[in-house]
C-alpha cells in the first residue's frame, strides 16, 4: 500500500516568501498611495488606482480560471485530474477575497473618485456634449456597473464554494454505483451553472464593463474573449506552479509526469490560442484601418508601448510555442514551474498594457510601484492557497475517477 | 502492460459481448454484403440531384453567373451562402478526430471515420462555389501564384480571398491524409479477408500493403498525433479566414473582430448537427447500434449545446457592440431604429436565432439529448438555422447600399442557383453511399483498440478494480512508470 | 530476396504476448516482428524499439513551409512587383500570416505522410508477405526469426504451451514487393470453431 500524505503543512520557507511579499506590498501601497495616490497631479493619481485595479482584476480573473477548469472538466467526464484537482479547487478559494478587494477598488474608482481617473464615461460634463457617450449611457451607469460587478463576484464565489463544498464529499466513503451517478449528477449541474454563468460574465460583460470602457469611444467584439483567454492560460500556468510545488515537497503522489504532460499540453494549446485570438483582434483592426477602432493600437504598436507590445507576444507567443512544443520539455516538472511563471509575468504584462496603455497613452509608466503591487497580491495569494490547501486531503480518495487518473497516459 | 480499467459509472462505448472478431465482423459486414434497395434508392437520387448539378453548372459556364440573380448590390449570394456553409459542415470531421483525439475522448472511435470522410465530401461541395462563381473559370489558374509571363502577373497575397484558396486546399489535403492514414490498417483488415476477385484487387492496392508490424504501429501513431496537432489549428484557420472574408472589409455586419472565433464554433456547430444527421441514418441502416451508441449521440448532443451556446453569445455580443459603439451603420445593420431586423430579411434573422440559439437548448436535458427522434429533428433545424446564419450575415449586409438610389431590389435565387446547390446535395450523397459501401465505416482499429477497456461485457470485470482501496490500486499499478 | 525461417505464434490477449515477448527476449530468440489488428499500448517499449523520430521530421518540413511562404511572398511583393494595395506596405507582414500558416501545416503534414510510408515502405500496390491473415483480424501474432541456433520445433512447442495458437515454422521472403493479393489463403473459409476466442 502507498501512504497517501494527505494533510499539507504550510512550510516554514513558504510562510516566509509569502511574509516577505506580503511586507514589500503593504510598504509599496503606503508608499505609492502617499506618493502617487495623493498627488494633485491627475496622471500621476490615475496611475495609483489603475495599477491595483489591474492587479486585482488579473488575479481574480486567473484564481476563477481554476473553477473554469474544474467545471469544464467536470462536464466532460474528466478523469486524469482527479489526482491533483484539489489544487486548482484551493485556488478558487482566493475568488471571493480578491473580488472583495476588486469590488473595493472598483466602487472606489467608480462611486467615490470625483477626478474620474479611470472611466471618462462617469464625467457627466463631458458626456453631455459626447453623443457617442450619451448613447451608452444604457450600459455604462454607476448603478448597472456596481450591480453587474456585485451579482458577478458573488456568484462565482458562490458557485465556487457551492463545487467545493461538493467536492469533499469524495473524502467521506466510496462512491459507486448509483451513488456514484448521483455524485456526477450534482457536480454537473452546478458545474453547467457555474460555465453559464462564466460565459455571461467573463466571455461577455465584465471585460467591458472594467476594462474596455476605460477607452470608452473604443470597441472590439473580441474583447471579452480575448480577456478569457489570457487569464485562463495563466490560471493554468497558476495551477501548474502549485501542482509542481507540491509534488517537489512529496505531496500529491498520485500525480506524476503524465498528469503534468496534460497540464503542459493545454497550457501550450491555450497559449496558441491566445494569440490566435490576440491575432484575429490585431489584424481585423490593422487590415480595415477604420480610425474609431485603430486609435487602440497607434500609440501601442508605433508609439510608447512598441517594446511592451512586441514583449507581449515574444513572451505569450513565441517563448511558449518553442521551449513547449517538444514532449520531454513538459514532463519536467522544473521546467514547467519556469515556463508557467513566465506566462503568468506575461499574461501580467498584457493586462498592464490592456489597462495602463490606456490610461497613460504617452508613456509607459511600469515602475517599482507595479511590482511591488503585484508583490502585495503573490503574497496573498500564496497564503490564501496554502491555507485552503490545509483545509482539506490533497487528494480526494474517492472521488469516482481516482484510479483512471492513477493510470493516466499521456 | 497496462491493466485495462475504466469506472464503471461511465457508460460503455460498445454493447453487447463482443470479441474483437466480432468487431471485424459487424463493421466490415456492409462492405461484404450485397447493397439493399434502399441503398439503390438513395444512391440513384444523389446522382440524379449530381447530374441536376452538372446541368446547372455548365448552364453558368455557358451564360456565365448572370443567370443567377446576383445584382447591385447583392453580389454575392447563394453560392457563397452555401459556400460558408458547406465549409462549416466540413469542420466537425477533423474535430472529432483531431481534438478529440488530443482530449482523448473515447467517444470519437465509433463516429470520427464517417465524420472524417464527411468532412472531405462537405470540402469538396463547398470548393465546387467559388471556383464557378468565377464565372470564366478556364481562368481560375490565375489564382497560382507561379512564375509567369503575364506580366508578371502575381495574385494579391494579401487577399483574403487568395488565403482562402491556400487555407481550402491545404484542409482538403491534409483531411484526405488524416482520414486515409487511419483508413490503411482497416483496407489490410478488409483485404485478408476478401473472397472476390474485385476486392482482392481493390483493397489490395488501397490497404498499401499494410501488415500490422510493431515498428509500423508505432510510427502510425506518432503520425497521427502529429497530424492532429496539425489540423486542431488548421481547422480553426479554415473557418477563421472564410471570415476575414468578410471580416476584413469595411462593411457594416461584417466588419466585427469577434468573427473568427465565432465562424469557427459555428462551423463545429453545424458540422455536428450534420454527424448527427447522418450517424443517426447510418447505424439504423448498417446495424451499428452497438458500436454508435446513445452515449455517443449523447456526447455529440453536448458539443451541440456548448458550441451552440457559443453562437448565442456571439450573436449577443454583435447585438450589444452594435449598440455600444454607436455607429450608425452597424446599427442600421443590425435593426436598431428601422434597419434590417424589419426590413425583407427579418424573417432571416428571426428563423436563425430560433433555430441556433433556442431551439437547441432543449439539449440540457438528460432526456432530450438521449432522444433519438428529438437528437434527429433537431439536427436539421440546426442545419438550417446555420445556413440562415451565413445567408444573414452575407446579404442584408448588402442589400442596402449607403446610398438609398443603389438599393438592391429583394433578391432571390434562379432555378440554377438552387440547381447549384441542390448538385452539391448530391455530390455529398453520392460521395457519402459509395463510402458506406465500400470503406469501413467505423474506425476498426480504434474500437479494438478500446474494446477491452469500454466494452460492455469487460467492463463489469472490473467490480473488484472499482471496490478496491486507492492506495492499494496505486501500489499495483504505478511501478510502470 | 532470400528465403528465411520462421516461427509464427499467433496470441489471442494482449497479457500473453507480452509475457511471450518478455520470454523470447529472456531466451535470447531473434523476434522479427510482432503483428497485430490495432496498436498495443507499451509493445514498442517492450520490444525495445526506438522512440519514432518522425514528428521532428514533421517540425522541419513545416519549418521549410514556413520559409518558403514567408520569401516568396516577401520577393514578389517587395523585389519582383512591388505593388500598392489599399495603402498598405508592401512589407505587409500581418496579412501574409495566414498564408505562411497554411503552408507549414501543409508541408509538414505531407512530407510526413511521404516519410511515412516510405520508412514502413507502403504504397499502392505494395505487398508483403503476411505470416497471419488474422493478424489484420484478432491475433496478435509474434514472429521469431529463426536463426542457426534456433530450434523451431522447440519454440513452437515452447510458446504453444503459453497460450499461442495456430502456430507454424514458415520459410518466407521479408521485404516487399509489387503485386496483387490473388492467391492468398481465405482465412474463415475453414472452420474455426475450435479456437476458443476470450
Amino acid at each position: 500500500m502507498i501512504a497517501l500524505r494527505e494533510k499539507f503543512k504550510i512550510p516554514k520557507k513558504l510562510k516566509a516568501i509569502a511574509a516577505l511579499l506580503l511586507i514589500i506590498g503593504i510598504l509599496t501601497i503606503l508608499s505609492g498611495f502617499f506618493t502617487k495616490g495623493l498627488s494633485t497631479d491627475n496622471a500621476v493619481s490615475a496611475q495609483f488606482w489603475g495599477v491595483l485595479m489591474y492587479n486585482t482584476i488579473f488575479w481574480t480573473l486567473i484564481c476563477n480560471a481554476s473553477m473554469f477548469f474544474v467545471c469544464f472538466t467536470t462536464l466532460a467526464m474528466g478523469g486524469w485530474q482527479a489526482s491533483f484537482r484539489r489544487v486548482p479547487e484551493a485556488i478558487s478559494c482566493m475568488v471571493p477575497i480578491f473580488g472583495v478587494l476588486t469590488f473595493l477598488i472598483l466602487f472606489y474608482v467608480v462611486a467615490i473618485d470625483h477626478n474620474y481617473h479611470i472611466y471618462g464615461w462617469l464625467n457627466t460634463d463631458v458626456v453631455q456634449h459626447d453623443e457617442v457617450l450619451k448613447g451608452k449611457q444604457g450600459f455604462l451607469n454607476v448603478k448597472f456597473y456596481l450591480i453587474w460587478t456585485v451579482l458577478t463576484l458573488a456568484l462565482w464565489s458562490l458557485l465556487g464554494w457551492r463545487m467545493r463544498v461538493l467536492s469533499s464529499e469524495a473524502d467521506k466513503g466510496p462512491l459507486l454505483g448509483e451513488k456514484g451517478k448521483k455524485y456526477i449528477w450534482k457536480n454537473t449541474v452546478t458545474a453547467s451553472l457555474f460555465v453559464v454563468w462564466f460565459a455571461l460574465t467573463v466571455g461577455s460583460t465584465v471585460p467591458w464593463f472594467w476594462m474596455m470602457s476605460i477607452d470608452p469611444h473604443w470597441y472590439s467584439s473580441m474583447y471579452s474573449w480575448y480577456t478569457f483567454a489570457s487569464s485562463f492560460v495563466s490560471g493554468l500556468s497558476l495551477i501548474a506552479l502549485w501542482v509542481v510545488y507540491l509534488k517537489n515537497n512529496n505531496y500529491l503522489e498520485l500525480t506524476n509526469q503524465e498528469h503534468l504532460h496534460d497540464l503542459g499540453k493545454f497550457i501550450f494549446a491555450f497559449s496558441i490560442f491566445w494569440t490566435y485570438l490576440w491575432f484575429a483582434q490585431f489584424m481585423l483592426i490593422w487590415y480595415a484601418n477604420i480610425p474609431d477602432e485603430v486609435v487602440y493600437f497607434k500609440h501601442r504598436m508605433q508609439g510608447a508601448y512598441r517594446g511592451i507590445f512586441f514583449l507581449n507576444l515574444i513572451i505569450n507567443f513565441v517563448f511558449p510555442i518553442l521551449l513547449l512544443m517538444s514532449n520531454d520539455s513538459k514532463r519536467k516538472y522544473n521546467w514547467i514551474a519556469f515556463m508557467a511563471t513566465f506566462i503568468i509575468l506575461g499574461h501580467w504584462m498584457d493586462f498592464y498594457q490592456m489597462v495602463m496603455g490606456s490610461l497613460s497613452k504617452q508613456e509607459v509608466s511600469l515602475s517599482w510601484f507595479d511590482f511591488g503591487v503585484l508583490a502585495f497580491f503573490v503574497g496573498v495569494m500564496i497564503y490564501g492557497v496554502a491555507f485552503a490547501l490545509t483545509k482539506k486531503p490533497l487528494i480526494a480518495k474517492y472521488n469516482p475517477f481516482l484510479k483512471e487518473s492513477v493510470i493516466h497516459h499521456s | 502492460m497496462q491493466v485495462k480499467y475504466e469506472s464503471q459509472l461511465r457508460e460503455p462505448l460498445i454493447y453487447g459481448k463482443k470479441t474483437y472478431h466480432d468487431l471485424t465482423e459487424d463493421i466490415i459486414r456492409p462492405i461484404e454484403a450485397k447493397p439493399t434497395r434502399l441503398w439503390y434508392i438513395g444512391f440513384f437520387v444523389a446522382v440524379a440531384l449530381l447530374c441536376f448539378g452538372i446541368f446547372s453548372v455548365y448552364r453558368d459556364v455557358t451564360y456565365g453567373i448572370g443567370q443567377w440573380n446576383l445584382n447591385k448590390s447583392v453580389g454575392w449570394g447563394w453560392d457563397i451562402t452555401n459556400f460558408v456553409w458547406w465549409v462549416g459542415i466540413g469542420h466537425a470531421g477533423t474535430l472529432i478526430s483531431a481534438i478529440l483525439l488530443l482530449f482523448r475522448q473515447g467517444w470519437r472511435t465509433g463516429v470520427n471515420r464517417a465524420a472524417e470522410a464527411m468532412t472531405i465530401f462537405a470540402v469538396m461541395c463547398a470548393g465546387q462555389f467559388p471556383v464557378w462563381h468565377m464565372g470564366r473559370v478556364w481562368m481560375g489558374f490565375f489564382v497560382l501564384p507561379y512564375i509567369n509571363t503575364r506580366g508578371p502577373v502575381w495574385p494579391n497575397f494579401n487577399s483574403p480571398l487568395l488565403w482562402d484558396v491556400f487555407a481550402i486546399s491545404t484542409y482538403l489535403t491534409v483531411s484526405l491524409l488524416f482520414w486515409y492514414s487511419g483508413l490503411i490498417p482497416d483496407m489490410a483488415t478488409v483485404r485478408d479477408r476478401a473472397k472476390t476477385k474485385f476486392r482482392k484487387f481493390f483493397y489490395g492496392i488501397t490497404s498499401f500493403g499494410w501488415t500490422g508490424s510493431a515498428k509500423h504501429w508505432q510510427r502510425h501513431e506518432a503520425l497521427s498525433l502529429v497530424l492532429a496537432g496539425l489540423s486542431t489549428p488548421l481547422v480553426l484557420s479554415v473557418h477563421t479566414i472564410v471570415s476575414f472574408d468578410f471580416a476584413t472589409s469595411v462593411v457594416p455586419g461584417w466588419h466585427s473582430t469577434i468573427f473568427p472565433p465565432y465562424f469557427v464554433a459555428g462551423a463545429i456547430f453545424s458540422g455536428f448537427a450534420m454527424v448527427q444527421t447522418l450517424m443517426l441514418v447510418v447505424r439504423k441502416v448498417f446495424a451499428l447500434e452497438d458500436y454508435i451508441t446513445i452515449g455517443h449521440i449523447e456526447a455529440m448532443n453536448k458539443v451541440i449545446i456548448l458550441t451552440g451556446s457559443i453562437v448565442g453569445v456571439a450573436y449577443c455580443t454583435e447585438l450589444f457592440i452594435a449598440y455600444y459603439s454607436q455607429n450608425k451603420y452597424e446599427q442600421y445593420y443590425f435593426g436598431f431604429s428601422s434597419g434590417n431586423l424589419f426590413s425583407p430579411y427579418g424573417w432571416v434573422f428571426y428563423s436563425l436565432m430560433f433555430c441556433n440559439v433556442i431551439a437547441p437548448q432543449i439539449f440540457w436535458f438528460r432526456k432530450m439529448r438521449r432522444n433519438i427522434y428529438v437528437t434527429f429533428f433537431l439536427s436539421i433545424i440546426i442545419n438550417c438555422g446555420m445556413w440562415f446564419e451565413r445567408f444573414w450575415i452575407i446579404v442584408p449586409a448588402l442589400f442596402r447600399d449607403y446610398l438609398p438610389s443603389s438599393w438592391s431590389v429583394y433578391y432571390a435565387p434562379t432555378i440554377w442557383e438552387i440547381g447549384f446547390y441542390l448538385g452539391t446535395f448530391g455530390l455529398f450523397f453520392t460521395c457519402f453511399f459509395l463510402f458506406a459501401k465500400y470503406f469501413p465505416i467505423i474506425a476498426l482499429f480504434e474500437v479494438k483498440h478500446i474494446l477491452k477497456t469500454t466494452g460492455e461485457s469487460y467492463k463489469d470485470q472490473v467490480t473488484n478494480i472499482e471496490e478496491e482501496a486507492v492506495e492499494k490500486f496505486a501500489q499495483e499499478n504505478l511501478h510502470h512508470h | 530476396m532470400k528465403k528465411k525461417k520462421f516461427v509464427v505464434l499467433p496470441f489471442q490477449e494482449e497479457a500473453k504476448l507480452f509475457d511471450a515477448v518478455k520470454m523470447a527476449k529472456e531466451d535470447g530468440y531473434k523476434i522479427h516482428d510482432v503483428y497485430t489488428p490495432f496498436p498495443v499500448h507499451g509493445l514498442d517499449k517492450a520490444l525495445g524499439l526506438k522512440e519514432s523520430s518522425l514528428h521532428k521530421a514533421g517540425f522541419y518540413y513545416g519549418l521549410t513551409g514556413l520559409s518558403v511562404a514567408f520569401f516568396y511572398i516577401g520577393w514578389i511583393f517587395n523585389f519582383d512587383w512591388p505593388h500598392n494595395y489599399g495603402g498598405k506596405p508592401h512589407f505587409s507582414f500581418p496579412a501574409w500570416i495566414p498564408i505562411m500558416f497554411e503552408l507549414t501545416v501543409l508541408f509538414s503534414a505531407v512530407g510526413m505522410t511521404y516519410t511515412f510510408c516510405w520508412l514502413c515502405k507502403i504504397a499502392p500496390g505494395v505487398k508483403k508477405h503476411h505470416f497471419h491473415p488474422r493478424a489484420t483480424d484478432d491475433l496478435l501474432v509474434l514472429v521469431i526469426e529463426c536463426t542457426a541456433h534456433t530450434n523451431a520445433e522447440e519454440v513452437e512447442s515452447k510458446f504453444k504451451k503459453n497460450g499461442a495458437i495456430d502456430t507454424s515454422i514458415q520459410y518466407a521472403e521479408i521485404g516487399w514487393w509489387w503485386g496483387t493479393y490473388n492467391d492468398d489463403t481465405i482465412p474463415f473459409t475453414k472452420d474455426n470453431s475450435s479456437i476458443v476466442v476470450a
